[in-house]
C-alpha cells in the first residue's frame, strides 16, 4: 500500500488542521536536494540579504547566509572622519535606531575626553533615545505581520510612527537621520512647547499601540504561523552573541540599560520605570510580543524623561567645543543597549582629530549569525517567519 | 484559554472600529505636509553673507560643496592708504545628490551664509540638474522659516549673557562715579 503523503506548499503549508508541516517525516521518499537562493533581492530580506539554502523536499537542510552586498567599507570611512562627521555615518548603519547609534559614538569620545554631560542632555538623549527604541519596534511590528501575510497591522504601526516622528523631527530636523548628537549633548535646544506635544504624542501612542496587538498577537493564522516555531534556546544565544529582544525572548536576562547603566537609566531604574521583560519560549511568538512589551516600556520611559525635562532648572545642553576637536591618546569600549540589540564601538585613537580605529559592532551581523542553526530542520514557509522574527536591518548586518 | 475564532474576531473589531473614524492618510500632491522649522529639506544660500572662507566645502563629509573665487582688488577708503583685496564668489553649488544632508556646513559657517530650508520639491529627471547654482542656492533663502522659540528651561543665548554683563559693569561704573560724586559733595558742603 502506498503511504498518503500530504505535502504543504506556501503560506498555508503552516501545520494546519493536523497537516504535519512540510509533508511528513524527512526520510520518506529518496529525494534530490535542491540549493535556493533566497535574495538578496527578495523582499522577506528587507534589502538585500542573501541565503543560500539547500532544501530536501520542502525541508531545509543547510542555510548559510551571504552577507555583504550593502557593504559601504563605513569602518574604514570612519577613520578619515572628524567626530562629528562620523555622526552622519554612526546614524546610517543602522537606520532604524538612528539615535540611539548615534549615541555610542559620541558617548566615546565624551568619556576619551573625560567631558560631563550638562544634566538637561542626559535626560533629553535618554528621551529621544526611548523614542526612538519605539520607533524601530514599532516598523517591525508592522512588517512582520507583512512577511507572514497580514497587510493591515503596517498602517498601524506608520501611524504611531508617524505620530512619534512628527516630534522626532521637529526637535532634529530630521526624519530618520536624526544628526542631533554632538559631543557634549545635543545640537540644539528644545524648542518651545515640544515638551507638551512630546508627551502628547507619546499618549497618543500608548492609547492606540493596543489595537496592532488585538489585531494581530492574538490571530490564530498568525499563532499557527509563530508559536513553536523557530525556537532558540538560551545555550545558542550565547554561543553566537545573539542580543537585544530575541535574547531576551529566549529568557536571556540580559539589557544593558539596566546591567551596565549608562545615560539616565541608572536613575530610571531606581525608579522602577526601566522593566527589562523576558519570555520564555524563544519562538518567533515571543520575539514578536517581546516587541510590543517594548514599546509601552519605552513609552513609559519617555514619560518620565519629559516629567524630568519639564523640572530641572534652567541649563545648557550641550557643552562649549573647541574648534578642532581631539580625543586624546587611548582606547575605549562603549556599548549601549540599541533596539536590536547591543551595539558597540571600540575607539583607538592616538590623539588626532580622526580616530586611528573605530570597531563597529552591530547587533543584527550577530543576531543573524545565529540563522544556520534556526533554520536547520524547518520548512520553507517556517523559513520567512524566522527570518522577519530576527528583526535585523541588513545596513546594520554589512555595514 | 479562549476558543477557537476568538482572535480573528478581536482583530476584526479593530477593524470594525476604525472604519468609522477619520483617515489619517494625507493626500501629499494635493494637501502639502505641514513641516517643522528645523526641518532639513534644502540648503539655501545667502551669497552677500559668504566670504568664501571655504569652512563648509572642507567639513563636508561627502565633499559635495563647488567654490571658486577670484580675488579683486579695492581701492582704498582714505587717501594714501593701501589698495585692499577681497575675494569675490564665482561659483557656489551643492550637489544634492551626493549630499547626506547632515547640516555641518551649515553649523560650520561663521557668517550665517547658509540656512536650512525644509522645502523638498526639487526632484529631477536628470541627475545633472540635482547641483544646484548660487542664483537657484539663493531662491531657496526666501523660504527658510524663523527658528522656533527655545523651551524655557534652555541656556540663555550667549549674547544676551555678555549684554547682561556689560550692563550691569556699566550700572556699577555709574553707581560708583555716584557715589563718588555724593561724597566730593559731601566733602564740598
Amino acid at each position: 500500500m502506498a503511504e498518503e503523503r500530504v505535502v504543504g506548499v506556501g503560506a498555508g503549508a503552516a501545520g494546519f488542521g493536523g497537516y504535519d508541516r512540510g509533508g511528513g517525516e524527512p526520510g520518506g521518499l529518496a529525494t534530490q536536494d535542491m540549493v535556493l537562493n533566497i535574495g538578496p533581492q527578495h523582499p522577506a530580506t528587507h534589502g538585500v540579504l542573501r541565503l543560500r539554502i539547500t532544501l530536501d523536499g520542502e525541508r531545509i537542510v543547510g542555510c548559510e547566509p551571504i552577507v555583504g552586498y550593502m557593504h559601504r567599507g563605513v569602518e574604514k570611512l570612519f577613520e578619515v572622519r572628524d567626530y562629528r562627521q562620523i555622526i552622519v555615518l554612526a546614524n546610517r548603519h543602522d537606520w532604524l535606531s538612528a539615535f540611539s547609534s548615534e549615541l555610542g559614538v559620541v558617548m566615546a569620545v565624551e568619556r576619551m575626553l573625560g567631558m560631563e554631560v550638562p544634566e538637561r542632555a542626559v535626560w533629553a538623549r535618554t528621551l529621544l533615545a526611548e523614542m526612538n527604541r519605539a520607533l524601530n519596534h514599532l516598523m517591525f511590528l508592522g512588517s512582520y505581520p507583512i512577511e507572514l501575510g497580514a497587510i493591515t497591522p503596517i498602517f498601524y504601526a506608520f501611524r504611531e510612527r508617524e505620530t512619534l516622528q512628527q516630534v522626532m523631527e521637529e526637535i532634529s530636523g530630521g526624519r530618520m537621520h536624526y544628526m542631533f548628537n554632538r559631543v557634549g549633548g545635543l545640537k540644539e535646544d528644545l524648542p518651545a512647547g515640544w515638551l507638551d506635544r512630546a508627551s502628547a504624542a507619546v499618549a497618543a501612542v500608548r492609547r492606540r499601540v493596543p489595537q496592532i496587538e488585538d489585531l494581530i498577537f492574538g490571530n490564530e493564522i498568525f499563532l499557527a504561523r509563530t508559536r513553536g516555531v523557530g525556537t532558540i534556546s538560551p545555550e545558542l544565544i550565547s554561543a553566537y552573541g545573539v542580543s537585544g529582544p530575541i535574547a531576551r525572548a529566549s529568557g536571556v536576562d540580559f539589557d544593558l540599560r539596566r546591567d551596565e547603566p549608562y545615560l539616565a537609566y541608572p536613575e530610571l531604574a531606581e525608579e522602577g520605570v526601566l522593566r527589562v521583560t523576558t519570555g520564555e519560549d524563544g519562538d518567533c511568538h515571543s520575539r514578536f510580543g517581546m516587541l510590543l512589551e517594548q514599546v509601552s516600556v519605552s513609552l513609559d520611559l519617555a514619560d518620565a524623561c519629559i516629567a524630568r525635562l519639564r523640572s530641572l532648572p534652567q541649563g545648557p545642553i550641550n557643552q562649549r567645543l573647541p574648534k578642532i576637536l581631539k580625543a586624546p591618546e587611548g582606547a575605549t569600549y562603549c556599548w549601549t543597549e540599541n533596539p536590536l540589540g547591543i551595539n558597540g564601538y571600540y575607539l583607538v585613537s592616538r590623539g588626532e582629530k580622526t580616530p586611528w580605529r573605530l570597531k563597529l559592532r552591530s547587533a543584527s551581523f550577530n543576531n543573524i549569525a545565529v540563522l544556520p542553526e534556526v533554520l536547520r530542520g524547518c520548512v520553507v514557509a517556517d523559513m520567512i517567519a524566522i527570518l522577519g522574527s530576527m528583526f535585523f536591518v541588513v545596513g546594520d548586518i554589512d555595514k | 484559554m479562549s476558543s477557537w475564532g476568538s482572535g480573528l474576531i478581536r482583530g476584526l473589531r479593530v477593524t470594525w472600529q476604525n472604519l468609522a473614524r477619520r483617515s489619517v492618510t494625507a493626500q501629499y500632491p494635493d494637501a502639502p505636509p505641514e513641516l517643522p522649522p528645523r526641518s532639513r529639506g534644502v540648503i539655501a544660500l545667502f551669497e552677500e553673507n559668504c566670504t568664501v572662507c571655504m569652512l563648509c566645502a572642507r567639513e563636508c563629509p561627502c565633499w559635495c560643496i563647488y567654490i571658486d573665487s577670484h580675488k579683486e582688488a579695492v581701492p582704498p577708503v582714505e587717501e594714501g592708504a593701501r589698495e585692499r583685496s577681497t575675494n569675490v564668489l564665482d561659483r557656489f553649488a551643492i550637489d544634492y545628490s551626493l549630499c547626506m544632508y547632515c547640516g555641518i556646513c551649515i553649523e560650520a559657517c561663521p557668517f550665517d551664509a547658509l540656512e536650512w530650508s525644509p522645502e523638498f520639491e526639487y526632484a529631477e529627471l536628470d541627475i545633472r540638474d540635482l547641483t544646484h547654482e548660487k542664483d537657484r542656492l539663493r531662491e531657496w533663502m526666501w523660504t527658510v522659516p524663523a527658528p522656533p522659540g527655545l523651551d524655557p528651561a534652555a541656556a540663555e543665548p550667549k549674547e544676551i549673557a555678555t549684554a547682561q554683563k556689560a550692563a550691569e559693569k556699566a550700572a556699577a561704573a555709574s553707581q560708583g562715579q555716584a557715589a563718588e560724586e555724593t561724597r566730593d559733595d559731601g566733602g564740598g558742603s
